[in-house]
Protein backbone atom coordinates (compact mmCIF):
# COMPACT_ATOMS: atom_id res chain seq x y z
CA UNK A 1 0.00 0.00 0.00
CA UNK A 2 3.12 2.59 1.31
CA UNK A 3 4.56 1.61 -2.20
CA UNK A 4 1.64 2.46 -4.42
CA UNK A 5 1.22 6.16 -2.32
CA UNK A 6 5.10 6.59 -3.27
CA UNK A 7 4.70 5.63 -6.43
CA UNK A 8 1.71 7.72 -7.33
CA UNK A 9 3.46 10.89 -5.78
CA UNK A 10 6.24 10.35 -7.94
CA UNK A 11 4.12 10.27 -10.91
CA UNK A 12 2.49 13.51 -10.15
CA UNK A 13 5.98 14.67 -9.35
CA UNK A 14 6.90 13.64 -12.91
CA UNK A 15 3.84 15.20 -14.30
CA UNK A 16 3.93 18.39 -12.22
CA UNK A 17 7.53 19.08 -13.08
CA UNK A 18 6.39 18.37 -17.07
CA UNK A 19 4.37 21.18 -16.80
CA UNK A 20 6.05 23.80 -14.95
CA UNK A 21 9.13 22.76 -17.76
CA UNK A 22 6.32 23.27 -20.23
CA UNK A 23 4.81 26.55 -19.29
CA UNK A 24 7.37 28.57 -17.87
CA UNK A 25 10.86 29.57 -19.18
CA UNK A 26 12.91 28.31 -16.31
CA UNK A 27 15.43 26.48 -19.62
CA UNK A 28 16.14 27.85 -22.64
CA UNK A 29 14.38 26.50 -25.75
CA UNK A 30 17.51 25.20 -27.20
CA UNK A 31 17.57 22.96 -23.88
CA UNK A 32 13.91 22.16 -24.16
CA UNK A 33 14.86 21.08 -27.43
CA UNK A 34 17.43 18.36 -26.50
CA UNK A 35 15.70 16.98 -23.72
CA UNK A 36 13.17 16.25 -26.58
CA UNK A 37 15.21 14.71 -28.12
CA UNK A 38 16.71 12.93 -25.79
CA UNK A 39 13.30 11.59 -24.52
CA UNK A 40 11.78 11.13 -28.29
CA UNK A 41 15.15 8.72 -29.06
CA UNK A 42 14.99 7.45 -25.37
CA UNK A 43 11.48 5.77 -26.34
CA UNK A 44 12.44 4.36 -29.41
CA UNK A 45 15.43 2.88 -28.16
CA UNK A 46 13.45 1.00 -25.39
CA UNK A 47 11.43 -0.09 -28.77
CA UNK A 48 14.47 -1.15 -30.74
CA UNK A 49 16.06 -3.09 -27.14
CA UNK A 50 13.07 -5.32 -27.28
CA UNK A 51 13.91 -6.79 -29.90
CA UNK A 52 17.62 -6.38 -30.61
CA UNK A 53 18.19 -6.45 -26.42
CA UNK A 54 15.79 -8.99 -24.89
CA UNK A 55 15.37 -11.02 -27.72
CA UNK A 56 18.61 -11.13 -29.43
CA UNK A 57 17.23 -10.90 -32.60
CA UNK A 58 19.09 -8.52 -34.82
CA UNK A 59 17.06 -6.40 -36.59
CA UNK A 60 16.95 -3.34 -38.84
CA UNK A 61 13.48 -2.53 -39.13
CA UNK A 62 13.15 0.24 -36.89
CA UNK A 63 13.55 2.78 -39.79
CA UNK A 64 10.39 1.56 -41.62
CA UNK A 65 8.38 1.21 -38.16
CA UNK A 66 9.49 4.78 -37.56
CA UNK A 67 8.11 6.18 -40.51
CA UNK A 68 5.14 4.75 -40.33
CA UNK A 69 4.41 5.60 -37.12
CA UNK A 70 5.53 9.27 -37.94
CA UNK A 71 3.39 9.31 -41.37
CA UNK A 72 0.02 8.24 -40.18
CA UNK A 73 0.00 10.55 -37.15
CA UNK A 74 1.28 13.60 -38.82
CA UNK A 75 -1.06 12.49 -41.71
CA UNK A 76 -4.27 12.25 -39.32
CA UNK A 77 -2.96 15.43 -37.92
CA UNK A 78 -2.98 17.69 -41.23
CA UNK A 79 -6.24 15.74 -42.94
CA UNK A 80 -8.37 14.43 -39.93
CA UNK A 81 -8.32 15.34 -36.77
CA UNK A 82 -6.79 18.53 -36.75
CA UNK A 83 -7.28 19.99 -32.98
CA UNK A 84 -4.57 19.81 -31.13
CA UNK A 85 -6.69 18.19 -27.97
CA UNK A 86 -6.84 15.25 -30.70
CA UNK A 87 -3.18 14.85 -30.68
CA UNK A 88 -2.99 11.84 -28.12
CA UNK A 89 -5.24 10.26 -30.33
CA UNK A 90 -3.17 10.61 -33.44
CA UNK A 91 -0.39 9.65 -31.70
CA UNK A 92 -1.68 6.25 -30.50
CA UNK A 93 -2.97 5.58 -33.87
CA UNK A 94 0.26 6.05 -35.45
CA UNK A 95 1.47 3.36 -32.60
CA UNK A 96 -1.23 1.24 -33.61
CA UNK A 97 -0.37 1.26 -37.38
CA UNK A 98 3.11 0.64 -36.97
CA UNK A 99 2.50 -1.98 -34.59
CA UNK A 100 0.37 -3.83 -37.03
CA UNK A 101 3.10 -3.33 -39.64
CA UNK A 102 5.47 -4.43 -36.84
CA UNK A 103 3.60 -8.02 -36.70
CA UNK A 104 4.03 -8.10 -40.42
CA UNK A 105 7.79 -8.42 -39.93
CA UNK A 106 7.44 -10.64 -37.24
CA UNK A 107 6.23 -13.36 -39.23
CA UNK A 108 9.30 -14.04 -40.94
CA UNK A 109 11.18 -14.05 -37.87
CA UNK A 110 9.55 -17.41 -36.93
CA UNK A 111 11.75 -19.11 -39.69
CA UNK A 112 14.54 -17.04 -40.95
CA UNK A 113 17.63 -16.92 -38.46
CA UNK A 114 20.18 -14.56 -38.01
CA UNK A 115 21.97 -12.27 -40.95
CA UNK A 116 18.80 -13.43 -43.12
CA UNK A 117 16.48 -11.80 -40.58
CA UNK A 118 18.85 -8.61 -40.88
CA UNK A 119 18.55 -8.46 -44.32
CA UNK A 120 15.14 -8.92 -44.66
CA UNK A 121 14.49 -6.13 -42.12
CA UNK A 122 16.95 -3.78 -44.10
CA UNK A 123 14.79 -4.78 -46.70
CA UNK A 124 11.21 -3.89 -45.12
CA UNK A 125 13.01 -0.61 -43.96
CA UNK A 126 14.36 0.43 -47.45
CA UNK A 127 11.26 -0.86 -48.92
CA UNK A 128 9.13 1.72 -47.07
CA UNK A 129 11.33 4.94 -47.90
CA UNK A 130 10.73 3.77 -51.22
CA UNK A 131 7.13 3.44 -50.91
CA UNK A 132 6.85 7.25 -49.20
CA UNK A 133 9.36 8.12 -51.68
CA UNK A 134 7.64 7.66 -54.57
CA UNK A 135 3.77 8.34 -53.73
CA UNK A 136 2.64 11.46 -54.18
CA UNK A 137 -0.21 11.71 -51.83
CA UNK A 138 2.07 11.46 -49.66
CA UNK A 139 4.69 14.47 -51.07
CA UNK A 140 6.89 11.64 -52.52
CA UNK A 141 10.48 12.91 -51.53
CA UNK A 142 9.45 16.60 -50.67
CA UNK A 143 7.97 14.91 -47.66
CA UNK A 144 5.03 16.22 -45.36
CA UNK A 145 4.76 20.02 -43.89
CA UNK A 146 3.35 21.77 -42.48
CA UNK A 147 2.44 18.96 -39.78
CA UNK A 148 0.89 21.18 -37.03
CA UNK A 149 4.16 21.55 -33.85
CA UNK A 150 2.00 19.65 -31.04
CA UNK A 151 4.55 18.03 -29.47
CA UNK A 152 5.79 19.40 -26.41
CA UNK A 153 7.87 18.82 -23.26
CA UNK A 154 5.20 17.55 -21.27
CA UNK A 155 3.60 14.96 -23.72
CA UNK A 156 7.10 13.76 -24.50
CA UNK A 157 7.92 13.25 -21.05
CA UNK A 158 4.39 11.25 -20.60
CA UNK A 159 4.96 9.18 -22.96
CA UNK A 160 8.45 8.23 -21.86
CA UNK A 161 7.48 7.58 -18.53
CA UNK A 162 4.36 5.42 -20.53
CA UNK A 163 7.41 3.85 -22.40
CA UNK A 164 9.55 2.57 -19.61
CA UNK A 165 6.41 1.64 -17.33
CA UNK A 166 4.96 -0.42 -19.93
CA UNK A 167 8.57 -2.17 -20.97
CA UNK A 168 9.44 -2.84 -17.16
CA UNK A 169 5.88 -4.15 -17.00
CA UNK A 170 6.60 -6.35 -20.18
CA UNK A 171 10.33 -7.68 -19.06
CA UNK A 172 9.17 -8.88 -15.55
CA UNK A 173 6.25 -10.90 -16.61
CA UNK A 174 6.20 -14.45 -18.41
CA UNK A 175 6.76 -13.02 -22.00
CA UNK A 176 10.07 -11.08 -20.88
CA UNK A 177 11.40 -14.16 -18.95
CA UNK A 178 10.60 -16.34 -22.14
CA UNK A 179 12.33 -13.24 -24.63
CA UNK A 180 15.46 -13.57 -22.57
CA UNK A 181 15.19 -17.62 -22.55
CA UNK A 182 14.60 -17.43 -26.50
CA UNK A 183 17.90 -15.43 -26.93
CA UNK A 184 19.63 -18.07 -24.69
CA UNK A 185 19.04 -21.45 -27.00
CA UNK A 186 15.54 -21.01 -28.69
CA UNK A 187 14.90 -25.15 -28.74
CA UNK A 188 15.18 -25.47 -25.57
CA UNK A 189 12.89 -22.31 -24.70
CA UNK A 190 10.05 -24.35 -26.98
CA UNK A 191 10.43 -27.98 -25.33
CA UNK A 192 9.98 -26.30 -21.93
CA UNK A 193 6.91 -25.14 -23.36
CA UNK A 194 7.47 -21.63 -24.36
CA UNK A 195 5.40 -20.53 -27.06
CA UNK A 196 8.11 -19.06 -28.44
CA UNK A 197 5.87 -17.48 -32.15
CA UNK A 198 3.60 -15.88 -29.25
CA UNK A 199 6.04 -14.25 -27.54
CA UNK A 200 7.92 -13.08 -31.00
CA UNK A 201 4.88 -11.74 -31.72
CA UNK A 202 4.07 -10.20 -28.57
CA UNK A 203 7.68 -8.75 -28.77
CA UNK A 204 7.64 -7.49 -31.84
CA UNK A 205 4.18 -5.63 -31.03
CA UNK A 206 5.24 -3.73 -28.40
CA UNK A 207 8.41 -2.77 -29.58
CA UNK A 208 6.91 -1.89 -32.98
CA UNK A 209 4.37 0.49 -31.12
CA UNK A 210 7.24 2.09 -29.05
CA UNK A 211 9.01 2.78 -31.71
CA UNK A 212 6.39 4.46 -34.05
CA UNK A 213 5.07 6.87 -30.83
CA UNK A 214 8.65 7.62 -31.32
CA UNK A 215 8.46 8.64 -34.99
CA UNK A 216 4.70 10.08 -34.37
CA UNK A 217 6.24 12.69 -31.32
CA UNK A 218 9.48 13.34 -33.42
CA UNK A 219 7.02 14.60 -36.76
CA UNK A 220 5.15 16.76 -34.65
CA UNK A 221 8.58 18.75 -33.11
CA UNK A 222 9.72 19.37 -36.12
CA UNK A 223 6.50 20.04 -38.06
CA UNK A 224 7.96 18.49 -41.14
CA UNK A 225 9.55 15.03 -42.33
CA UNK A 226 10.76 13.34 -45.54
CA UNK A 227 11.54 9.63 -46.74
CA UNK A 228 14.91 10.84 -46.23
CA UNK A 229 15.46 10.83 -42.77
CA UNK A 230 13.98 7.09 -42.38
CA UNK A 231 17.45 5.79 -44.07
CA UNK A 232 20.50 3.72 -43.38
CA UNK A 233 21.80 6.60 -41.00
CA UNK A 234 18.92 6.21 -38.76
CA UNK A 235 19.03 2.46 -38.56
CA UNK A 236 22.74 3.09 -37.52
CA UNK A 237 21.91 5.73 -35.55
CA UNK A 238 19.45 3.55 -33.31
CA UNK A 239 21.82 0.57 -33.34
CA UNK A 240 24.60 2.84 -31.75
CA UNK A 241 21.76 3.90 -29.25
CA UNK A 242 21.05 0.72 -28.02
CA UNK A 243 24.76 -1.04 -28.01
CA UNK A 244 26.01 2.33 -26.89
CA UNK A 245 23.96 2.24 -23.63
CA UNK A 246 23.19 -1.32 -22.89
CA UNK A 247 21.29 -4.88 -24.96
CA UNK A 248 18.76 -6.01 -22.59
CA UNK A 249 18.69 -2.64 -20.24
CA UNK A 250 15.49 -0.01 -19.79
CA UNK A 251 18.92 1.80 -18.02
CA UNK A 252 21.33 1.26 -20.48
CA UNK A 253 18.42 2.20 -23.04
CA UNK A 254 17.45 5.86 -21.98
CA UNK A 255 21.73 6.51 -21.14
CA UNK A 256 22.64 5.46 -24.70
CA UNK A 257 20.36 7.56 -25.73
CA UNK A 258 21.16 10.55 -24.00
CA UNK A 259 25.08 9.96 -24.73
CA UNK A 260 24.09 9.78 -28.58
CA UNK A 261 22.50 13.12 -29.44
CA UNK A 262 24.51 14.61 -26.39
CA UNK A 263 27.10 14.53 -28.98
CA UNK A 264 25.23 14.91 -31.51
CA UNK A 265 24.50 18.03 -30.77
CA UNK A 266 27.49 19.30 -28.80
CA UNK A 267 29.77 18.01 -32.19
CA UNK A 268 27.80 19.63 -34.65
CA UNK A 269 30.30 21.71 -35.53
CA UNK A 270 32.40 18.70 -36.72
CA UNK A 271 29.71 17.81 -39.59
CA UNK A 272 29.77 14.92 -41.40
CA UNK A 273 32.63 13.52 -39.04
CA UNK A 274 30.00 12.82 -36.44
CA UNK A 275 29.12 9.76 -38.30
CA UNK A 276 32.97 8.83 -38.42
CA UNK A 277 32.70 9.37 -34.63
CA UNK A 278 29.47 7.25 -34.53
CA UNK A 279 30.98 3.98 -36.84
CA UNK A 280 34.43 4.40 -34.01
CA UNK A 281 31.79 4.21 -30.96
CA UNK A 282 30.21 1.07 -32.18
CA UNK A 283 33.46 -0.66 -33.29
CA UNK A 284 34.91 -0.11 -30.39
CA UNK A 285 31.91 -1.01 -28.43
CA UNK A 286 31.64 -4.42 -30.15
CA UNK A 287 35.36 -5.17 -29.49
CA UNK A 288 35.80 -3.93 -25.62
CA UNK A 289 32.21 -4.19 -24.53
CA UNK A 290 29.77 -6.40 -26.83
CA UNK A 291 26.58 -5.66 -24.23
CA UNK A 292 27.27 -1.97 -23.84
CA UNK A 293 27.86 0.55 -21.29
CA UNK A 294 25.09 -0.87 -18.69
CA UNK A 295 25.08 -4.72 -19.73
CA UNK A 296 21.50 -6.49 -18.80
CA UNK A 297 21.92 -4.39 -15.39
CA UNK A 298 19.71 -2.01 -14.23
CA UNK A 299 19.93 1.02 -12.48
CA UNK A 300 18.41 0.99 -8.91
CA UNK A 301 19.24 2.33 -5.37
CA UNK A 302 20.14 -1.13 -4.58
CA UNK A 303 22.17 -1.42 -7.46
CA UNK A 304 24.27 1.64 -6.55
CA UNK A 305 24.26 0.58 -2.32
CA UNK A 306 26.10 -2.32 -3.49
CA UNK A 307 28.88 -0.37 -5.73
CA UNK A 308 29.18 1.74 -2.37
CA UNK A 309 29.96 -1.11 -0.23
CA UNK A 310 31.99 -2.67 -2.50
CA UNK A 311 34.11 0.20 -2.84
CA UNK A 312 33.76 0.78 1.36
CA UNK A 313 35.04 -2.95 1.28
CA UNK A 314 37.90 -2.18 -0.96
CA UNK A 315 39.04 0.55 0.43
CA UNK A 316 39.00 -1.16 4.05
CA UNK A 317 41.19 -3.89 2.33
CA UNK A 318 43.49 -1.65 1.27
CA UNK A 319 43.96 0.30 4.52
CA UNK A 320 44.49 -3.25 6.21
CA UNK B 1 -1.68 -48.88 -7.25
CA UNK B 2 -0.21 -50.50 -10.76
CA UNK B 3 -3.43 -49.92 -13.02
CA UNK B 4 -2.86 -51.01 -16.32
CA UNK B 5 -3.59 -48.13 -18.72
CA UNK B 6 -1.51 -47.62 -21.40
CA UNK B 7 -0.12 -43.46 -21.32
CA UNK B 8 2.29 -43.71 -24.36
CA UNK B 9 1.67 -45.49 -27.20
CA UNK B 10 3.27 -45.52 -30.42
CA UNK B 11 1.48 -47.06 -33.32
CA UNK B 12 4.18 -48.12 -36.29
CA UNK B 13 5.92 -44.97 -35.82
CA UNK B 14 8.32 -43.86 -38.45
CA UNK B 15 10.37 -41.27 -39.10
CA UNK B 16 12.44 -40.69 -41.64
CA UNK B 17 15.27 -37.96 -42.79
CA UNK B 18 15.50 -38.37 -46.77
CA UNK B 19 16.72 -41.72 -47.11
CA UNK B 20 17.27 -42.34 -43.72
CA UNK B 21 14.94 -44.59 -41.74
CA UNK B 22 15.61 -42.55 -38.21
CA UNK B 23 13.03 -44.69 -36.55
CA UNK B 24 11.06 -47.21 -38.45
CA UNK B 25 7.90 -48.79 -37.96
CA UNK B 26 8.15 -48.78 -34.30
CA UNK B 27 5.42 -50.13 -32.16
CA UNK B 28 4.74 -50.08 -28.08
CA UNK B 29 3.13 -48.46 -25.26
CA UNK B 30 4.02 -47.26 -21.88
CA UNK B 31 1.70 -47.64 -18.87
CA UNK B 32 1.16 -45.22 -16.48
CA UNK B 33 3.22 -45.32 -13.42
CA UNK B 34 5.64 -47.68 -15.25
CA UNK B 35 9.26 -46.30 -15.99
CA UNK B 36 10.14 -47.25 -19.36
CA UNK B 37 13.71 -47.69 -20.39
CA UNK B 38 14.96 -47.39 -24.02
CA UNK B 39 18.16 -48.82 -24.94
CA UNK B 40 20.13 -49.33 -28.26
CA UNK B 41 23.24 -48.85 -29.45
CA UNK B 42 24.72 -45.51 -30.86
CA UNK B 43 22.55 -44.17 -33.91
CA UNK B 44 19.67 -46.48 -33.29
CA UNK B 45 16.74 -43.93 -32.86
CA UNK B 46 16.48 -43.05 -29.18
CA UNK B 47 17.01 -39.65 -29.28
CA UNK B 48 14.26 -39.66 -32.32
CA UNK B 49 11.70 -40.98 -30.35
CA UNK B 50 11.80 -38.72 -27.64
CA UNK B 51 11.65 -36.13 -30.09
CA UNK B 52 8.68 -37.40 -32.14
CA UNK B 53 7.12 -37.75 -28.62
CA UNK B 54 7.69 -33.75 -27.36
CA UNK B 55 6.76 -32.54 -30.80
CA UNK B 56 10.30 -31.69 -32.57
CA UNK B 57 9.38 -34.15 -35.21
CA UNK B 58 6.01 -35.05 -37.08
CA UNK B 59 6.73 -38.50 -37.48
CA UNK B 60 6.35 -39.55 -41.27
CA UNK B 61 3.96 -42.19 -41.12
CA UNK B 62 2.21 -43.78 -37.94
CA UNK B 63 0.81 -41.90 -34.93
CA UNK B 64 2.10 -41.37 -31.49
CA UNK B 65 -0.41 -40.74 -28.29
CA UNK B 66 -0.44 -39.90 -25.50
CA UNK B 67 -3.29 -39.90 -22.81
CA UNK B 68 -5.27 -41.70 -25.79
CA UNK B 69 -4.75 -38.18 -27.41
CA UNK B 70 -3.34 -38.42 -30.84
CA UNK B 71 0.47 -36.32 -30.69
CA UNK B 72 0.78 -35.56 -34.40
CA UNK B 73 0.37 -31.70 -35.62
CA UNK B 74 0.94 -30.46 -32.16
CA UNK B 75 3.37 -28.16 -31.51
CA UNK B 76 6.15 -28.95 -28.94
CA UNK B 77 4.70 -26.00 -26.34
CA UNK B 78 1.08 -27.93 -26.13
CA UNK B 79 2.61 -31.10 -25.56
CA UNK B 80 5.20 -29.94 -23.35
CA UNK B 81 4.34 -29.06 -20.02
CA UNK B 82 0.81 -30.98 -20.04
CA UNK B 83 1.45 -34.16 -20.66
CA UNK B 84 5.66 -34.66 -21.40
CA UNK B 85 8.35 -33.02 -19.46
CA UNK B 86 11.62 -33.80 -21.03
CA UNK B 87 15.36 -33.23 -20.20
CA UNK B 88 18.31 -33.28 -22.98
CA UNK B 89 21.36 -35.07 -23.80
CA UNK B 90 23.40 -32.19 -23.39
CA UNK B 91 22.53 -30.55 -20.66
CA UNK B 92 20.59 -27.08 -22.55
CA UNK B 93 19.84 -24.88 -19.38
CA UNK B 94 18.96 -21.34 -19.73
CA UNK B 95 22.94 -20.22 -18.66
CA UNK B 96 22.78 -16.75 -17.99
CA UNK B 97 19.78 -17.13 -15.97
CA UNK B 98 19.33 -17.99 -12.25
CA UNK B 99 18.11 -21.43 -11.35
CA UNK B 100 14.57 -19.98 -10.30
CA UNK B 101 14.05 -18.23 -13.63
CA UNK B 102 14.64 -21.09 -15.57
CA UNK B 103 11.93 -22.85 -13.59
CA UNK B 104 9.93 -20.06 -13.94
CA UNK B 105 10.43 -19.87 -17.78
CA UNK B 106 9.44 -23.71 -17.80
CA UNK B 107 6.03 -22.68 -16.65
CA UNK B 108 4.86 -20.70 -19.47
CA UNK B 109 2.11 -23.29 -20.07
CA UNK B 110 0.85 -22.50 -16.82
CA UNK B 111 0.55 -18.98 -16.74
CA UNK B 112 -2.89 -18.45 -17.54
CA UNK B 113 -2.43 -14.01 -17.43
CA UNK B 114 -2.62 -12.09 -20.68
CA UNK B 115 -0.55 -9.34 -21.74
CA UNK B 116 -3.80 -7.21 -20.52
CA UNK B 117 -2.46 -8.27 -17.19
CA UNK B 118 0.90 -7.71 -17.44
CA UNK B 119 1.06 -4.33 -18.72
CA UNK B 120 -1.97 -3.07 -16.18
CA UNK B 121 -0.24 -5.35 -13.12
CA UNK B 122 -3.94 -7.18 -12.32
CA UNK B 123 -4.90 -8.85 -9.60
CA UNK B 124 -4.72 -11.95 -10.85
CA UNK B 125 -0.98 -11.54 -12.34
CA UNK B 126 0.50 -10.57 -9.08
CA UNK B 127 -1.45 -13.88 -7.45
CA UNK B 128 -0.21 -15.72 -10.79
CA UNK B 129 3.40 -14.67 -10.22
CA UNK B 130 3.32 -15.64 -6.72
CA UNK B 131 2.00 -18.91 -7.01
CA UNK B 132 4.33 -19.97 -9.60
CA UNK B 133 6.86 -18.85 -7.55
CA UNK B 134 5.59 -20.61 -4.58
CA UNK B 135 5.54 -23.67 -7.06
CA UNK B 136 9.17 -23.37 -8.31
CA UNK B 137 10.39 -23.76 -4.74
CA UNK B 138 8.05 -26.53 -3.61
CA UNK B 139 10.01 -28.54 -6.69
CA UNK B 140 13.26 -26.93 -5.95
CA UNK B 141 13.07 -27.97 -1.97
CA UNK B 142 12.12 -31.33 -3.01
CA UNK B 143 15.30 -31.75 -5.32
CA UNK B 144 17.24 -30.26 -2.32
CA UNK B 145 18.12 -27.37 -4.64
CA UNK B 146 16.33 -24.35 -2.63
CA UNK B 147 19.74 -23.03 -1.65
CA UNK B 148 21.20 -22.29 -5.23
CA UNK B 149 17.63 -20.83 -6.60
CA UNK B 150 19.25 -17.46 -7.11
CA UNK B 151 22.33 -18.54 -8.49
CA UNK B 152 23.14 -18.34 -12.04
CA UNK B 153 22.16 -21.80 -13.55
CA UNK B 154 25.40 -21.82 -15.53
CA UNK B 155 27.73 -21.74 -13.04
CA UNK B 156 26.33 -24.23 -11.33
CA UNK B 157 28.74 -27.56 -11.00
CA UNK B 158 27.87 -30.68 -13.73
CA UNK B 159 25.65 -32.55 -11.78
CA UNK B 160 24.07 -29.75 -10.26
CA UNK B 161 23.02 -28.72 -13.92
CA UNK B 162 21.45 -31.93 -14.40
CA UNK B 163 19.32 -32.00 -11.14
CA UNK B 164 18.33 -28.24 -12.45
CA UNK B 165 17.27 -29.64 -15.79
CA UNK B 166 15.35 -32.22 -14.34
CA UNK B 167 13.57 -29.80 -11.99
CA UNK B 168 13.02 -27.41 -15.03
CA UNK B 169 11.11 -30.52 -16.60
CA UNK B 170 8.97 -31.20 -13.56
CA UNK B 171 7.38 -27.96 -12.51
CA UNK B 172 4.72 -27.59 -14.73
CA UNK B 173 3.75 -31.01 -13.78
CA UNK B 174 3.78 -33.12 -16.49
CA UNK B 175 2.44 -36.55 -16.68
CA UNK B 176 5.31 -38.32 -18.22
CA UNK B 177 8.85 -37.64 -17.99
CA UNK B 178 11.66 -37.84 -20.20
CA UNK B 179 14.92 -38.06 -19.16
CA UNK B 180 17.80 -38.39 -22.07
CA UNK B 181 20.91 -39.89 -20.91
CA UNK B 182 20.48 -38.94 -17.04
CA UNK B 183 23.81 -40.77 -16.51
CA UNK B 184 25.99 -39.58 -18.91
CA UNK B 185 29.60 -38.71 -17.19
CA UNK B 186 28.80 -40.04 -13.99
CA UNK B 187 30.31 -42.36 -11.42
CA UNK B 188 29.44 -45.74 -10.32
CA UNK B 189 28.50 -44.33 -7.10
CA UNK B 190 26.48 -41.06 -8.80
CA UNK B 191 25.03 -43.70 -10.42
CA UNK B 192 23.21 -45.30 -7.44
CA UNK B 193 22.32 -42.07 -6.42
CA UNK B 194 20.42 -41.48 -9.67
CA UNK B 195 18.82 -44.72 -9.24
CA UNK B 196 17.34 -43.94 -6.03
CA UNK B 197 16.48 -40.30 -7.15
CA UNK B 198 14.24 -41.25 -10.03
CA UNK B 199 12.57 -43.59 -8.55
CA UNK B 200 11.80 -40.95 -5.89
CA UNK B 201 10.89 -38.37 -8.29
CA UNK B 202 8.62 -41.03 -10.20
CA UNK B 203 6.38 -41.61 -6.86
CA UNK B 204 6.37 -38.26 -5.24
CA UNK B 205 5.75 -36.79 -8.81
CA UNK B 206 2.91 -39.49 -9.82
CA UNK B 207 4.95 -39.56 -13.20
CA UNK B 208 5.55 -42.06 -15.69
CA UNK B 209 9.12 -42.09 -16.31
CA UNK B 210 11.08 -43.03 -19.93
CA UNK B 211 14.29 -43.00 -19.95
CA UNK B 212 17.20 -43.57 -22.69
CA UNK B 213 20.40 -44.59 -21.18
CA UNK B 214 23.69 -46.38 -21.98
CA UNK B 215 24.48 -46.92 -18.69
CA UNK B 216 23.42 -50.79 -18.51
CA UNK B 217 23.41 -50.57 -14.66
CA UNK B 218 21.09 -48.05 -13.93
CA UNK B 219 18.77 -49.10 -16.82
CA UNK B 220 18.77 -52.73 -15.66
CA UNK B 221 18.32 -51.32 -12.12
CA UNK B 222 15.56 -49.04 -12.44
CA UNK B 223 13.21 -49.93 -14.88
CA UNK B 224 10.38 -51.92 -15.55
CA UNK B 225 10.39 -52.71 -19.11
CA UNK B 226 13.09 -52.44 -21.39
CA UNK B 227 12.60 -51.30 -25.42
CA UNK B 228 15.76 -52.64 -27.48
CA UNK B 229 16.28 -50.14 -31.04
CA UNK B 230 18.77 -51.40 -33.53
CA UNK B 231 19.38 -49.32 -37.08
CA UNK B 232 15.39 -47.20 -36.09
CA UNK B 233 13.99 -50.85 -36.38
CA UNK B 234 12.11 -52.45 -32.73
CA UNK B 235 14.37 -55.27 -31.66
CA UNK B 236 12.67 -56.51 -28.51
CA UNK B 237 10.40 -55.50 -25.57
CA UNK B 238 10.50 -56.95 -22.56
CA UNK B 239 11.22 -57.26 -18.73
CA UNK B 240 15.26 -56.44 -17.69
CA UNK B 241 16.39 -60.16 -16.87
CA UNK B 242 14.64 -61.23 -20.13
CA UNK B 243 16.57 -58.70 -22.02
CA UNK B 244 19.74 -59.11 -20.34
CA UNK B 245 19.64 -63.05 -22.00
CA UNK B 246 18.31 -61.71 -25.13
CA UNK B 247 20.52 -63.30 -27.95
CA UNK B 248 19.65 -60.70 -30.11
CA UNK B 249 20.23 -58.02 -27.79
CA UNK B 250 23.80 -59.33 -27.34
CA UNK B 251 24.30 -59.71 -30.60
CA UNK B 252 23.49 -56.35 -31.58
CA UNK B 253 25.53 -54.54 -28.73
CA UNK B 254 28.55 -57.15 -28.70
CA UNK B 255 28.16 -58.47 -32.61
CA UNK B 256 31.50 -56.84 -33.58
CA UNK B 257 33.08 -58.47 -30.32
CA UNK B 258 32.23 -62.00 -31.33
CA UNK B 259 33.54 -61.50 -35.36
CA UNK B 260 36.54 -60.29 -33.61
CA UNK B 261 36.40 -63.77 -31.74
CA UNK B 262 35.76 -65.41 -34.30
CA UNK B 263 38.92 -64.73 -36.16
Amino acid sequence: MKQTGKKVLLLCFWLLLLFVMQQTQIMSNTLKLILQYIAIYSIMVLGINIINGYLGIFSLAHAGIMAIGGYTSSLISMYLLKAPFFFPINLLLGGIVGMIFGLIVALPSFTVKGDYLAIITLGFSLLVQSLLQNIDAVGASRGLRPIPKNTNIFWVGFTLLLAIILVKRFVNSKYGRSLLAIRNDPVAAELVSVDVKHAKLVAFGLSSFLIALSGGLICHLLSYTNPGAYGYSLIIEGLIMVYLGGVGSITGSILGATIWQILVETLRFIGMWRWILGAIILISLMIFKPTGLFGNKEFSLQWLRQIMRNRKEKRAIHDE
Amino acid sequence: MMNKRPLIQFDSVGMYFGGIKAVDDVSFSVDEGQIFGIIGPNGAGKTTIFNVLSGVYVPTKGVVYADSIPLNNLPPHKIIGTIVGRTFQNIRLFNDRTVLDNLKIAQYCKIHYGLKDVLLVTKKFKEEEERLEAEAMEVLQFLELSDKAHIIAGTLPYGAQRRVEIARALVSKPKVLLLDEPAAGMNSNEIDELNVFITKIKSDFNLTVLLVEHQMKLVMQVCDEILVLNFGKKLVIGKPEEIRNNRQVLEAYLGKAKMQEGR
